[in-house]
Protein backbone atom coordinates (compact mmCIF):
# COMPACT_ATOMS: atom_id res chain seq x y z
CA UNK A 1 0.00 0.00 0.00
CA UNK A 2 1.39 3.46 -1.14
CA UNK A 3 0.53 6.50 1.18
CA UNK A 4 0.83 10.40 0.39
CA UNK A 5 1.11 11.04 4.26
CA UNK A 6 4.55 12.56 3.72
CA UNK A 7 3.26 15.21 1.00
CA UNK A 8 -0.14 15.74 2.68
CA UNK A 9 1.65 16.81 5.96
CA UNK A 10 4.64 18.88 4.23
CA UNK A 11 1.53 20.87 2.19
CA UNK A 12 -0.03 21.41 5.89
CA UNK A 13 3.58 21.88 7.48
CA UNK A 14 2.95 19.88 10.40
CA UNK A 15 6.02 18.21 12.47
CA UNK A 16 5.56 14.46 12.35
CA UNK A 17 4.72 14.78 15.97
CA UNK A 18 2.19 17.02 15.63
CA UNK A 19 -0.20 14.85 13.49
CA UNK A 20 0.33 11.76 15.69
CA UNK A 21 -0.91 14.59 18.12
CA UNK A 22 -3.99 15.17 16.26
CA UNK A 23 -4.54 11.12 15.26
CA UNK A 24 -3.44 9.96 18.63
CA UNK A 25 -0.94 7.55 17.96
CA UNK A 26 2.80 7.91 18.77
CA UNK A 27 5.47 9.65 16.69
CA UNK A 28 6.85 6.30 15.88
CA UNK A 29 3.52 5.35 13.97
CA UNK A 30 3.48 7.86 11.68
CA UNK A 31 7.15 7.50 10.74
CA UNK A 32 6.13 3.58 10.11
CA UNK A 33 3.67 4.64 8.14
CA UNK A 34 5.06 7.30 5.89
CA UNK A 35 7.65 4.93 5.45
CA UNK A 36 5.84 2.25 4.09
CA UNK A 37 7.06 -0.13 6.90
CA UNK A 38 3.40 -0.33 8.51
CA UNK A 39 -0.35 -0.57 7.21
CA UNK A 40 -2.74 0.84 9.61
CA UNK A 41 -5.76 -0.22 10.20
CA UNK A 42 -8.76 0.90 9.46
CA UNK A 43 -9.94 3.38 11.78
CA UNK A 44 -6.54 4.66 12.05
CA UNK A 45 -6.71 5.23 8.22
CA UNK A 46 -10.06 6.85 8.72
CA UNK A 47 -8.65 9.47 11.25
CA UNK A 48 -5.66 10.15 8.90
CA UNK A 49 -7.75 10.79 6.37
CA UNK A 50 -9.82 12.90 7.91
CA UNK A 51 -6.92 14.81 9.51
CA UNK A 52 -6.28 16.46 6.28
CA UNK A 53 -10.03 16.96 5.21
CA UNK A 54 -9.76 13.80 2.74
CA UNK A 55 -10.52 10.43 2.06
CA UNK A 56 -8.72 7.31 2.42
CA UNK A 57 -8.42 6.33 -1.05
CA UNK A 58 -6.73 9.52 -1.45
CA UNK A 59 -4.47 9.16 1.56
CA UNK A 60 -3.55 5.21 0.72
CA UNK A 61 -3.49 3.89 -3.01
CA UNK A 62 -3.81 0.11 -2.65
CA UNK A 63 -1.15 -1.28 -5.23
CA UNK A 64 -1.98 -5.30 -5.71
CA UNK A 65 -2.25 -5.70 -9.06
CA UNK A 66 -4.27 -9.12 -8.59
CA UNK A 67 -7.30 -7.12 -7.29
CA UNK A 68 -7.23 -4.67 -10.20
CA UNK A 69 -9.80 -4.78 -12.92
CA UNK A 70 -8.84 -6.38 -15.96
CA UNK B 1 -1.33 22.02 18.68
CA UNK B 2 -0.92 20.40 21.90
CA UNK B 3 1.94 19.04 23.19
CA UNK B 4 2.41 14.74 23.29
CA UNK B 5 2.96 14.59 26.99
CA UNK B 6 -0.59 14.17 28.79
CA UNK B 7 -0.51 15.07 32.50
CA UNK B 8 -2.09 11.44 33.01
CA UNK B 9 0.88 9.48 30.90
CA UNK B 10 3.11 10.83 32.95
CA UNK B 11 0.89 10.01 36.18
CA UNK B 12 0.82 6.33 35.15
CA UNK B 13 4.56 6.27 34.64
CA UNK B 14 5.32 7.72 37.89
CA UNK B 15 2.88 5.36 39.47
CA UNK B 16 4.90 2.19 37.15
CA UNK B 17 8.45 3.11 38.17
CA UNK B 18 6.99 3.40 42.08
CA UNK B 19 5.27 0.30 41.78
CA UNK B 20 8.41 -1.36 40.34
CA UNK B 21 10.98 0.12 42.46
CA UNK B 22 8.51 -0.75 46.24
CA UNK B 23 8.60 -4.28 44.46
CA UNK B 24 11.99 -5.07 43.39
CA UNK B 25 12.77 -3.56 47.17
CA UNK B 26 10.00 -6.44 48.66
CA UNK B 27 11.71 -9.29 46.46
CA UNK B 28 15.10 -8.36 47.51
CA UNK B 29 14.20 -8.29 51.23
CA UNK B 30 12.08 -11.42 50.62
CA UNK B 31 15.12 -13.13 48.95
CA UNK B 32 17.49 -11.78 52.07
CA UNK B 33 14.94 -13.14 54.87
CA UNK B 34 14.99 -16.70 53.15
CA UNK B 35 18.46 -17.28 52.99
CA UNK B 36 18.57 -16.14 56.96
CA UNK B 37 18.76 -19.00 59.67
CA UNK B 38 16.05 -19.09 62.71
CA UNK B 39 12.38 -19.38 61.04
CA UNK B 40 9.79 -21.22 60.97
CA UNK B 41 9.00 -23.01 58.14
CA UNK B 42 5.22 -21.05 58.18
CA UNK B 43 7.44 -17.54 58.17
CA UNK B 44 9.45 -19.05 55.34
CA UNK B 45 6.34 -19.66 53.40
CA UNK B 46 5.04 -16.36 54.08
CA UNK B 47 8.03 -14.66 53.10
CA UNK B 48 8.06 -16.65 50.08
CA UNK B 49 4.84 -15.32 49.15
CA UNK B 50 5.14 -12.15 50.31
CA UNK B 51 6.08 -10.54 46.59
CA UNK B 52 3.12 -11.59 44.68
CA UNK B 53 0.43 -8.67 45.61
CA UNK B 54 2.60 -6.07 44.49
CA UNK B 55 4.23 -8.21 41.43
CA UNK B 56 0.08 -8.62 40.78
CA UNK B 57 -0.23 -5.03 40.74
CA UNK B 58 2.66 -4.11 38.11
CA UNK B 59 1.16 -7.33 35.58
CA UNK B 60 -1.48 -5.15 36.06
CA UNK B 61 -0.48 -1.79 35.14
CA UNK B 62 2.08 -3.12 32.45
CA UNK B 63 -1.28 -4.91 30.91
CA UNK B 64 -3.15 -1.26 31.26
CA UNK B 65 -0.14 0.63 29.74
CA UNK B 66 -0.29 -2.03 26.52
CA UNK B 67 -4.29 -1.32 26.11
CA UNK B 68 -3.12 2.77 26.22
CA UNK B 69 -0.19 2.07 23.19
CA UNK B 70 -1.25 2.68 19.74
CA UNK B 71 -1.93 -0.22 17.27
CA UNK B 72 1.73 0.08 16.37
CA UNK B 73 3.31 0.02 19.43
CA UNK B 74 1.22 -2.70 20.10
CA UNK B 75 2.63 -4.47 17.44
CA UNK B 76 6.19 -3.49 17.73
CA UNK B 77 5.77 -5.13 21.62
CA UNK B 78 3.89 -8.20 20.00
CA UNK B 79 6.81 -9.30 18.02
CA UNK B 80 9.23 -8.28 21.12
CA UNK B 81 7.36 -10.72 22.78
CA UNK B 82 7.35 -13.36 20.19
CA UNK B 83 11.17 -12.79 19.95
CA UNK B 84 11.58 -12.72 23.52
CA UNK B 85 9.27 -16.14 24.28
CA UNK B 86 11.30 -17.87 21.41
CA UNK B 87 14.60 -17.20 22.50
CA UNK B 88 14.00 -18.07 25.98
CA UNK B 89 13.17 -21.36 24.88
CA UNK B 90 16.02 -21.96 22.52
CA UNK B 91 18.29 -20.58 25.61
CA UNK B 92 16.34 -23.25 27.87
CA UNK B 93 16.90 -25.95 25.81
CA UNK B 94 20.18 -25.70 25.29
CA UNK B 95 20.89 -24.56 29.20
CA UNK B 96 19.17 -27.96 29.87
CA UNK B 97 21.63 -29.76 27.38
CA UNK B 98 24.70 -28.30 28.90
CA UNK B 99 23.11 -29.46 32.08
CA UNK B 100 22.96 -32.59 30.92
CA UNK B 101 26.56 -32.57 29.74
CA UNK B 102 27.90 -31.45 33.31
CA UNK B 103 29.09 -28.66 31.94
CA UNK B 104 26.45 -26.13 34.17
CA UNK B 105 25.11 -25.94 37.65
CA UNK B 106 21.53 -26.91 37.76
CA UNK B 107 19.58 -24.07 36.44
CA UNK B 108 18.00 -21.27 38.90
CA UNK B 109 14.34 -20.58 37.19
CA UNK B 110 15.68 -16.61 38.28
CA UNK B 111 17.87 -16.86 35.19
CA UNK B 112 14.87 -17.61 32.89
CA UNK B 113 13.63 -14.35 34.05
CA UNK B 114 16.31 -12.41 33.29
CA UNK B 115 16.60 -14.48 29.93
CA UNK B 116 12.96 -12.91 29.46
CA UNK B 117 14.14 -9.87 30.34
CA UNK B 118 17.47 -9.58 27.59
CA UNK B 119 15.13 -11.38 24.89
CA UNK B 120 12.70 -8.86 25.03
CA UNK B 121 14.92 -5.68 24.57
CA UNK B 122 16.26 -7.46 22.52
CA UNK B 123 13.35 -8.06 20.38
CA UNK B 124 12.10 -4.87 20.96
CA UNK B 125 15.13 -3.32 19.49
CA UNK B 126 15.19 -5.67 16.24
CA UNK B 127 11.57 -4.81 15.98
CA UNK B 128 11.75 -1.38 16.26
CA UNK B 129 14.44 -1.04 13.63
CA UNK B 130 12.47 -3.18 11.31
CA UNK B 131 9.79 -1.00 11.29
CA UNK B 132 11.68 2.31 10.92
Amino acid sequence: MKTRLRVLRAEKEWTQAQLAEAVGVSRQAIIAIENGKYDPALPLAFRLARAFGKNVEEVFVWEDDSLQEK
Amino acid sequence: MPTTTTPTSSHAARTFWAALAVGSAIDLAAGWLLRQPGYSPNARILFALLPIPLNLVLVALIVRRIRQLDEFLRHVHLEAVAIAFLLTGVAVFVYSYLQQAHVVHPLNFGIVWIFMLVFYGIGYVIAARHYR
